[in-house]
């Protein structure tokens, strides 16, 4: 009966190339993360939530210029600008944005407002977990944005 | 074109065009479709030639020529487009951003910059240039107007728009060399003047800005409307820039419309009384003395209720209807037939600023003799008695201006002030106020009782306006009932052809009398008297109509006839000058008012009903020289509503429904029927001015004094509209004497 003996020897064979896989793999370093138990890695230009940074004296970048808003394909940053004044300084400049809104469920993170912005005030960060229940909650404001401020100078 | 003795031929990048004599290079390449750029030129303003941008290649000329200052000649060649040309422009660019800041992601005219065009064009971004950049910080010349010393590229434009176009001297030149920039007239530093924003508007860069626009958006992020201004009765187009439901600015930079680029501040900046905090918004009803807030239908209830029950206790003759002079003209269509079919009253008027009535009997039996405003600018004599356009009719002024410094018209006045225009005048006869009537007979010859000097200088007018010919009368609310049919009696001997504009005060004062807004005419000024005429609306309305005129606007206010009174859209606590009780308008039972504000009308009644502006409906303005525009709706209304939906609900609340289900429908129905509203529907939706010509078929009927006058309305302020615009509400000239602009 050669074909019975020529299918056991098949068999073998196929089991042991098949192990051989999971037995090269076995001694491999692990590359699994164990999110969420374990924090998650980032390649450095991984596209994430944005963020809105500050200047070296705390100031908000952003001046309002809706150039990110011009250069958005899906239309779901919404800016109001407003006047810097001597009182309430928000940003470097004359105008800051007052209200800077990015809808989440609009962004396909594809990194035109990064590129648009004159003053690298916005880039993506490295934020990921925007599931929700309620859509609404995909619109974030310029607070959930906002770079933390410094820490105030030791004095 | 055929070659005439007018007209030169020339070549443009290789397109042979004819052109007429003395044409600028700069206007005869446009005509071929070769835009070429330009910063200090424009149209209609002194050449300056300092921009240099506009240089193009004459052939057989050894270097590039600056095409805004070059008179076309027989046989040139011409080429804009060539290496050479593209060279040149980037290098004047270079120096223009010598010290230009290329701030553009602050700057308020990021997106509609010239100077960031033609920078993206011809590039030249990158800057040789090591020297520092001159700083000085930001100036305000006026609530209104910014001024930014480095962004400015001195093209000048804003000081030959101040001085030539606007005749105001506002804006001039300081200091030389390097640190040469624009100084406002006031010595520490701030503006006096129209604060009219043309300098803003004509500035190619972001060296001017508006304070309504600072720092608020991006042109990008707004919606355009075109509509006529819903202030004076001019009927400027102004294109309102609107975001979030809320006006930022309007302007015509597209030059649509009867008034070119040209617009006053509140064309530009005075949209905002739409969202003033104390817009009325929803209906108020009197309870227990006070005015509460309700339901729309429970306010239209009880108006309709108590309306019906005092028509048919007291009669008809005892409610009156007041209408405006800002509603459209469906609605005051709506409003007259309301009035005159459904209640069954002809006491129907509104506050008269002119005597358009007197005027369309005046000028019965003739050919069409209402001039264009467009007219104005090509105007070779023109003949004011009256009114002050400068503060009334800021785009009249603007034509009357042009005509004069442009075609060398010339103008006469007759008024009692020295008014402004008094500058382009070759004579201005002033005379004692209210003395109108008699200067118009001085001017027949017959005696008077006016000075004898007066008289003498009136008789030097006549000799003069005799040698005249064209002449375009001009009158405002001082000359009114027979003092209008003499005034035309006069001016028709004049040589050429006469025409006439009324100057009335408000966006349709026009609209609301053609509609027949008046106790003893009907639409279109036809005679009530009349039973024929009479036949016929009754024909169109299908319902009787009363023959009796009905009571006017005095008689309504202080005679005590009336039972109920219905005020649309207008104050007349405040423009009758009556004290703010009740008892001042009478024993009234009811009284309505459909307004945008609590004013002191409104305070007094006992509905108020929250109306929509001119921006948040559709329908047709007529402005005061008959030319009809088609509002579009800029805004949403939101809860409010229209005072043609308002008359209508209230016609099924009353149980005789109007059967006009629209302002489109009922824009028909006017066409049909009024005489001279039969305009191209075609030419109103493409957002044109369509001059309509009401003549009355019927003889002028002499009107009371004291019906027809003015509101005399300053620059900065538009009824109570102005009240309620914080830009107008802003700027210091509003408290100056009005000869000191």
């Amino acid at each position: 009966m050669p074909s019975i003996l020529k299918e056991a020897a098949e068999t073998a064979f196929t089991l042991a190339k098949g192990f051989s896989v999971t037995l090269r793999t076995l001694f491999r370093p692990t590359v699994t993360e164990n999110y969420p138990d374990e924090p998650v890695r980032f390649e450095a230009r991984y596209r994430g939530i944005h963020v809105l940074h500050r200047d070296e004296n705390g100031l908000e970048k952003c001046v309002a210029c809706f150039l990110c808003a011009a250069a958005c394909p899906v239309q779901c940053i919404y800016i109001e600008a407003a006047d810097n004044t001597a009182e309430t300084r928000i940003s470097a400049s004359e105008r800051y944005a007052s209200v800077y809104n990015i809808d989440y469920s609009r962004c396909i993170f594809c990194g035109y407002c990064v590129e648009a912005c004159p003053t690298d005030a916005i880039t993506h960060g490295h934020g990921f977990e925007l599931a929700t229940y309620n859509i609404a909650d995909m619109v974030y404001r310029k607070e959930d944005l906002l770079a933390q401020p410094l820490k105030p100078p030791r004095t | 074109m055929s070659e005439t003795q007018n007209s030169v031929q020339l070549t443009v990048d290789g397109r042979a065009i004819d052109v007429p004599s003395g044409t600028l290079l700069i206007e005869a390449c446009k005509s071929t479709g070769h835009e070429v750029p330009s910063f200090c030129y424009y149209p209609g303003l002194s050449l300056q030639a300092a921009c240099r941008m506009c240089l193009v290649e004459i052939e057989k000329t050894p270097k590039l020529q600056t095409a805004c200052t070059v008179v076309v000649q027989p046989g040139m060649i011409v080429r804009t487009e060539t290496p050479q040309v593209a060279e040149a422009r980037k290098n004047m660019l270079e120096f223009l951003l010598t010290n230009h800041p290329l701030d553009c992601p602050v700057c308020d005219k990021g997106g509609e910059c010239e100077l960031q065009d033609m920078v993206f064009r011809y590039g030249a971004a990158e800057s040789r240039f090591v020297e520092e950049k001159e700083h000085q910080p930001e100036q305000q010349f006026s609530p209104i107007v910014y001024f930014d010393y480095p962004r400015c590229i001195l093209c000048f434009r804003c000081v030959r728009v101040c001085d030539e176009a606007m005749d105001v001297k506002a804006l001039g030149i300081g200091q030389r060399g390097v640190r040469t920039l624009i100084i406002p007239n006031r010595p520490d530093g701030t503006l006096e003047c129209e604060e009219c924003g043309m300098c803003i508007d004509i500035c190619p860069v972001g060296a001017l800005t508006s304070h309504q626009y600072r720092y608020k958006t991006r042109p990008w992020e707004m919606n355009y409307v075109g509509t006529p201004c819903a202030h004076c009765g001019d009927g400027c187009k102004t294109t309102l820039n609107v975001r979030n439901n809320q006006i930022l600015r309007g302007n015509n930079r597209d030059m649509t419309g009867i008034n070119g680029e040209f617009l006053c501040i509140k064309g530009r900046y005075a949209g905002d009384f739409t969202h003033h905090p104390e817009r009325l918004r929803q209906p108020l009803l009197r309870r227990n003395g006070q005015l509460q807030p309700a339901s729309w239908e429970e306010a239209l209830g009880f108006v309709a209720q108590h309306l019906k029950e005092i028509t048919k206790r007291s009669g008809p003759r005892t409610v009156g209807f007041l209408g405006s002079n800002r509603t459209t003209n469906e609605e005051n269509y709506l409003l007259a037939r309301f009035a005159r079919t459904v209640v069954g009253t002809n006491n129907l008027d509104h506050h008269r600023t002119a005597d358009f009535a007197a005027l369309a009997g005046a000028l019965h039996g003739e050919p069409v003799r209402y001039a264009a405003s467009g007219d104005l600018s090509r105007a070779s004599a023109i003949l004011l008695v009256g009114n002050d356009p400068t503060h009334n009719h800021p785009l009249l002024a603007w034509n009357i201006r042009s005509a004069v410094r442009q075609h060398g018209a010339h103008l006469y006045i007759i008024n009692s002030r020295r008014i402004k225009l008094r500058r382009q005048a070759r004579q201005l006869v002033e005379i004692p106020s209210g003395k109108e009537a008699a200067a118009i007979e001085a001017l027949h010859g017959a005696p008077t009782d006016i000075s004898a000097a007066t008289q003498q200088e009136l008789a030097t007018l006549r000799a003069a306006l005799e040698k005249e010919s064209d002449v375009i009368v001009l009158f405002g609310a001082e000359v009114f009932g027979s003092a209008v049919s003499r005034l035309v009696e006069f001016s028709r001997q004049l040589p050429g052809v006469t025409r006439y504009i009324a100057l009335g005060d408000y966006a349709n004062s026009r609209g609301a009398a053609d509609m027949g807004l008046l106790p003893d005419r009907l639409p279109g000024y036809a005679s009530l008297k009349d039973a024929l005429t009479r036949k016929k609306w009754e024909q169109v309305w299908g319902a009787a109509l009363p023959s009796e005129p009905g009571l006017h606007a005095k008689q309504m206010l202080g005679g005590n006839q009336l039972r109920a009174l219905y005020v649309i859209g207008s104050n007349p606590v405040r423009t009758f000058g009556l004290p703010q009780t009740r008892e001042a308008l009478g024993e009234l039972e009811l009284l309505v008012v459909h307004e945008l504000f609590l004013t002191e009308t409104a305070r007094l009644a006992d509905v108020v009903l929250p109306a929509a502006s001119a921006y948040e409906k559709d329908g047709t303005f007529t402005n005061t020289c008959g030319e009809v525009q088609r509002l579009k709706r800029a805004l949403d209304p939101g809860a409010v509503r229209t005072d043609f939906e308002i008359i209508r609900l209230l016609s099924y609340a009353w149980g005789t429904p109007l059967p006009l289900r629209s302002s489109e429908a009922a824009f028909e129905e006017i066409r049909q029927h009024v005489r001279g509203y039969r305009v191209s529907q075609a030419q109103l939706v493409a957002g044109q001015a369509v001059r309509c010509a009401p003549t009355s078929g019927h003889a002028a009927a002499d009107t009371p004094p004291g019906l027809v006058f003015s509101a005399d309305d300053s620059l900065f302020t538009s009824g109570t509209l102005g009240r309620y615009s914080a830009a107008l509400n802003s700027v210091s000239e509003r408290d100056l004497p009005r000869s000191r602009l």
